[in-house]
């Protein structure tokens, strides 16, 4: 009878926390572009590379405070097609792709609890 | 020592696989990804079937993917009517592409500036990416969806296949129809070789092998069952198939000659593909996973691990995984 093949391992799956493409992979260094470009590294100085990624934290420091102290406020979102709504800002999800948002009020009634699509989003509003 | 291939299973998926494609070979080796109905297209390590990650945004089954030649954008084609094209190192989506219809196939040229689709709406659409606000180039003929196009001869033609049991060439600059082929059945697959000028073309029991420029028929081999997808290896020497009764075939291309059949999936087989490097060919299925297949059975490559009868039971012999030998109903 034939003797099946040995394999080291079985094929690693998909993470249920995450959608992937770990930004600490060789390859994710090497090739990605971040979403405003930098400089690159042969033409800059050192010095004006350590100002923009200063910038570049500083900014990123923001974002996340801003979703923190929106944490159960009332906010308004306005999206695509002219879409105003307004809900109780809830979490964010870790790629920021969903909003959780309570008590959503659209046009057609009064969402208990939802999810709200970040690319669908042009802005967020709220009162400090 | 007989071996008996060990197919290695990607689970993932929830909902059949309808389509997967692999990259070039890239200085990070070569990538995979799969189309599902469950909306979630995947990119994969090609030698391995490691997860990369998951491209998150369709709103509908994803019928058709693709991968540029350096494995650098992915574009997606789906039931929501949008093609998407994405960045296949982030995984963001770069361009959602509105449609009138599903959208059922998408082909990336060699530059990877310009995007091929097709789908419902009958008509090929040309994009191009560095100019995704203008309106593409349509090309109408087909009298029903498409479910295939490809670009080839150097990108300067292109091949599409649709369900009025034609498959017609295209010249991409005159966008006039070259030629026509008629079958009396559906088509159900199509792949274009490039290094040879072949396309494979399955339509019930039969793979048929034919000249990409001239659309002469090369050859055709009958197959057990009905088939899905075939592919012919690199080297022109094997090709591969899979369809309706779950089980992959692989057969001599030169002799015709049907050389093995592995059992595997628990479901038909939508689609079949070889590895760039032909080490592997690789599977998905109604059953919802993609399965990898070694060539040359008991190599060692990426998972697979050839192992000497001297070896079995050394003491520092590393642990292995075998997996126990399936019971045969």
């Amino acid at each position: 009878m034939a003797t099946p093949v040995s394999v080291l391992r079985l094929p690693k799956g998909p993470d249920p926390n995450s959608r992937g493409f770990d930004p600490k992979s060789p390859r994710f260094i090497a090739l990605c572009r971040t979403s405003i470009s930098s400089s690159a590294a042969s033409e800059a100085d050192p010095e004006q590379l350590q100002r923009e990624q200063h910038a570049r934290s500083v900014l990123r420091e923001n974002f996340l405070r801003c979703l923190l102290s929106m944490s159960n406020k009332k906010v308004q979102f306005h999206m695509h097609e002219k879409v105003k709504v307004e809900a109780t800002f809830g979490a964010s999800d870790i790629d920021v792709l969903n909003f959780q948002v309570s008590d959503l009020h659209t046009p057609i009634g009064v969402q208990k609890e939802a999810l709200i699509r970040c690319q669908d989003v042009i802005s967020v509003t709220f009162d400090v | 020592m007989a071996m008996r291939q060990t197919p290695l299973t990607c689970s993932g998926h929830t909902r059949p696989v309808v389509d997967l494609a692999f990259s070039g070979i890239t200085p990070y080796g070569y990538f995979l990804i799969s189309a599902c109905k469950d909306g979630k297209p995947m990119l994969r390590q090609g030698d391995t079937g490691d997860w990369i990650g998951t491209f998150l945004g369709h709103k509908g089954a994803v019928w058709g993917a693709t991968l540029n030649t350096d494995a650098t954008k992915a574009a997606t084609a789906a039931a929501d009517f949008t093609a998407k094209v994405w960045d296949a190192v982030s995984g963001d989506e770069v361009l959602s592409l509105a449609h009138k219809h599903i959208v059922k196939t998408v082909s990336f040229t060699q530059d990877s500036n310009c995007l091929l689709t097709g789908g419902n709406d009958k008509l090929l659409r040309i994009y191009d990416l560095s100019n995704p606000e203008a309106a593409p180039q349509e090309i109408a003929g087909h009298t029903s969806a498409i479910k295939k196009a490809l670009w080839c001869n150097n990108d300067k033609q292109i091949l599409s296949a649709a369900d009025d049991k034609t498959i017609r060439l295209w010249n991409r600059s005159s966008m006039e129809e070259v030629k026509t082929l008629t079958f009396d059945t559906s088509v159900s697959s199509m792949e274009y070789v490039a290094d040879g000028e072949i396309v494979v073309i399955t339509y019930g029991k039969t793979i048929a092998f034919y000249n990409a420029l001239s659309l002469e028929l090369i050859k055709t081999v009958e197959a057990p069952a009905p088939i899905n997808s075939a592919s012919l290896h690199p080297d022109k020497d094997f090709f591969v198939a899979g369809g309706e009764d779950f089980k992959l075939y692989k057969f001599d291309y030169s002799t015709k000659e049907e050389l093995e059949s592995y059992k595997g999936h628990f479901g038909p087989v939508h689609c079949v593909r070889f590895s760039p490097d032909g080490e592997l060919y690789a599977s998905g299925s109604e059953d919802g996973t993609l399965r990898l297949w070694q060539t040359a059975v008991g190599k060692t490559y990426g998972l697979w691990k050839c192992v000497l009868p001297e070896d079995l039971g050394a003491e520092n012999s590393e642990q292995l995984y075998t997996p126990t030998p399936e019971i045969k109903a």
